[in-house]
């Protein structure tokens, strides 16, 4: 009896292997796709936001105000990218996407100052981009808040009143230097594992059943179960090799760290590369034709890789677009890689995780077999 | 018949041929049409990088009036929302396990401090992780702790005007909605998806099936079959273009400055570069699982990555930046934000047309040619 199991499940197993390997172009992007992707996506992905291009239109033309243009440009944020006689012609240079931002300085800017009238500077930023304006516009007003609040304590000072101030000192954990990559490459390895062991399941069962192979298997005396075992094994092992790959290549070039728990690392990809290959299974258990069962795994893959917090946070989405994404396994995954390689956490830390990954798994792997049972029959 | 109006009905008859073939799959009409607007919606309410509502963890070693204060000016906004409020040693296991992504931490004689007319001082721990949140987080605690030291300020000292103040003004999306920013953007992932994805897949069906080779048997010339295959698709794409269109703009607020005749002809010429691209590649592969692999490898991610649509061209190596040129997505994503954001016309976005097209003119000589020798 348990002999019978173990040889079909190899033959199954065998198959797919050698159906598999047989097609180099397959292999090519099982394997070394996802590394191309990873170190693509890796170098690409900078929201960083510096050097925004910033005309200068000083209507004071003073000492003072030329001082004032050259600090609020020191840090780097925004850089010079041309001065303009008149805020007109500056917001012209926004429209045709000369510049991203403005500066404009008042007429009388230094004399106001020194007669201690208040003096009003305006900013003008290119809203296209909400990530680059909002950190823009956030430089030049910290520039200038400081530089106010230099000036009234100065002037309180000459009075002898000290105003009361509140400095909040902030500390950066886990990634002090606050690079986006060590971040984003755990991140787009659950994406890029989602899209190889989905889709190609998905399509692969698909292709078997337009050829009129499955038929040729399913007279055989295997049975059902292993069939289905048998066809996500060869995809298991392919997709813990990408992720030993992925980080590997991603800790030399990216500085990915590995701090945590390689335990729990290893449960949650096996687990979670149960969930995307039964949800192949499943999607092709659901469709007639190749070009079908991708689009339904298109359609599985993109939502979740939306809404699973890897490429914007979860806690900026409205409340009920939160909830559901608790129903996406891509989720969990995200959160416990990241946590595992950048936060040091170990299996306790991510038992919620690991604990939903399963549940999902368990789901999803028996719908894939009541449904292969089903529309086999 | 002239040879121009054989042309046109052997054209015609492929065309009619292929609708055939997508009209008998309801499926995937329904999802190529059913796809961009559910991703539009998701995008739409889903992707936004604004910093709001951060799990904020409080730590108050002083317990004062003072401290409660400055962890109210915390949590007043929508910034943050307080989950905790924990001793200093529970902070790291909150980040680990993903419950706060920020502390705020007062120490003992913060208020002792601020009546002795010292700097009241309060540290913010802010998990690093997510870099992009991080920077914002940071600027979002700095502008709360100045207006904070303002009303203190005013409150002991008297009503005073700042000396200096910055007015910042945003144009062309003053809300700072990243839908607005997304939508154009990804109006041009959509037909991207639709045109290389269903015409890669639908050429290399029919040399898998074998048909192509009863379609070489027939009269009909190669720029026939091209053309007749392309022709339902192109379609198609306006069609998904449309729709993307009336969603955005109903849904999202995303406006409509310029010209929507101009966002025809971009998306036009787009959509027939992808549809060569989508050629190109099923003529190479003849099989429908390689196909959508190279389509999303030379297509699809490039269409997200290298095209601005969600990161800065300007912030990478030159490498990829160099690569972003041949990329048609990039002039698309550039074209469409001018056009519905800005008002630009055709005076500013000539280059984008330019480069469109190339890539279409380029994508379609190579598939026509390619498809030549494999007939032979």
């Amino acid at each position: 009896m348990s002999r019978r199991w173990r040889v079909q499940l190899t033959a199954v197993v065998r198959k797919e292997v050698l159906q598999t390997v047989r097609d180099k172009r397959i292999v090519f992007m099982l394997v070394a796709a996802p590394l191309i992707q990873t170190l693509l996506f890796g170098a690409a992905v900078d929201l960083d936001v510096d050097d925004v291009p910033t005309v200068v239109v000083d209507g004071d033309r003073t000492t003072a105000s030329r001082e004032l243009v050259r600090r609020v440009l020191a840090d780097g944020t925004l850089s010079r990218a041309g001065t303009a006689p008149s805020a007109a012609d500056a917001e012209r240079m926004l429209d045709e996407g000369r510049a991203a931002a403005a500066i404009v300085v008042p007429p009388r800017l230094s004399a106001d100052l020194e007669a201690g009238r208040a003096a009003r500077v305006q900013i003008l930023v290119d809203g296209t981009d909400p990530n680059r304006s909002s950190v823009a516009a956030a430089a030049a007003s910290r520039f200038f808040g400081e530089e106010a609040q230099r000036m009234s304590r100065e002037r309180a000072a000459r009075s002898g009143a000290v105003p009361p101030r509140i400095e909040v000192v902030p500390r950066v954990l886990y990634n002090a230097s606050l690079e986006t990559s060590p971040y984003l490459v755990p991140g787009i390895m659950a994406m890029l594992l989602v899209v190889v062991t989905t889709i190609v399941t998905a399509m692969g069962l698909a292709r078997e059943r337009e050829v009129g192979t499955l038929e040729q298997v399913l007279v055989t005396p295997i049975e059902r179960r292993w069939l289905l075992v048998g066809k996500m094994v060869p995809f298991l092992v392919i997709g813990a090799f990408d992720v030993l790959l992925v980080l590997s290549v991603g800790s030399w070039v990216f500085a990915v760290p590995l701090h945590g728990s390689f335990v729990a690392l290893a449960a949650g990809t096996v687990v979670y590369l149960l969930c995307t290959l039964a949800v192949g299974l499943l999607i092709s258990t659901m469709s007639t034709t190749q070009q079908q069962s991708f689009l339904g795994g298109f359609l599985f893959a993109l939502p979740a890789i939306l809404l699973s917090g890897i490429m914007t946070p979860i806690h900026s989405m409205p409340r009920w677009l939160q909830l559901v994404t608790y129903a996406n396994p891509l989720r969990y995954y995200a959160e416990l890689v990241r946590s595992v390689l950048l936060k040091g956490a170990g299996v306790v830390d991510v038992a919620f995780q690991l604990g939903a990954l399963a549940v999902f798994a368990a789901a999803i792997v028996t719908a894939a077999a009541l449904r292969f049972g089903k529309t086999l029959g | 018949m002239t040879r121009a109006s054989r042309f046109l009905v052997r054209t015609g008859a492929m065309a009619a041929k292929e609708t055939v073939h997508v009209r008998r799959d309801p499926r995937t009409v329904w999802l190529a049409l059913g796809m961009p607007v559910l991703l539009l919606v998701l995008f739409g309410y889903g992707v936004s990088m604004d910093v709001e509502r951060v799990p904020l963890a409080i730590v108050d070693d002083d317990r004062t009036a003072e401290s409660r204060e400055l962890a109210r000016a915390f949590t007043a906004g929508h910034e943050f929302v307080e989950v905790a409020d924990v001793d200093v040693s529970q902070v790291e296991p909150l980040f680990r396990r993903n419950e706060a992504l920020a502390a705020l931490v007062v120490p003992r004689r913060y208020a002792e401090r601020l009546a002795r007319g010292e700097s009241g001082r309060a540290q913010l721990l802010v998990d690093g992780g997510d870099a992009a949140t991080a920077v914002r987080i940071l600027g979002k605690a700095d502008a709360i702790a100045r207006a904070t030291s303002l009303d203190l300020a005013r409150r002991t000292l008297g009503p005073a005007r700042p000396p200096l103040e910055a007015r910042v003004w945003t144009r062309y999306n003053p809300t700072e909605r990243s839908a607005i920013f997304l939508v154009p953007g990804l109006a041009a992932y959509l037909l991207a998806i639709g045109a290389v994805m269903l015409t890669a897949l639908t050429v290399a069906g029919e040399w898998e099936r074998g048909s192509m080779e009863q379609l070489f048997a027939s009269p009909v010339g190669r720029l026939e079959i091209v053309l007749g295959k392309l022709l339902p698709y192109l379609a198609l794409g306006f069609v998904q273009l449309l729709l993307v269109l009336a969603v955005g703009t109903a849904i999202f607020d995303v406006p409509v400055r310029g010209s929507v005749l101009l966002v025809f002809v971009l998306g036009g010429t787009f959509l027939v570069g992808m549809l060569g691209q989508g050629l190109l590649i099923s003529v190479v592969t003849r099989n429908q699982l390689v196909a959508t692999q190279a389509a999303t490898l030379s297509s699809l991610l490039p269409s997200v990555l290298l095209s601005g649509m969600i990161f800065p061209i300007e912030n990478m190596p030159w490498a990829l930046r160099a690569m972003s040129y041949v990329i048609p997505a990039r002039y698309l994503v550039h074209a469409l934000r001018g056009i519905l954001l800005k008002g630009n016309g055709l005076a500013t976005l000539w280059p984008d047309l330019v480069g469109l097209a190339a890539f279409a003119a380029v994508a379609l000589a190579l598939a026509t040619a390619r498809f030549r020798r494999r007939v032979a």
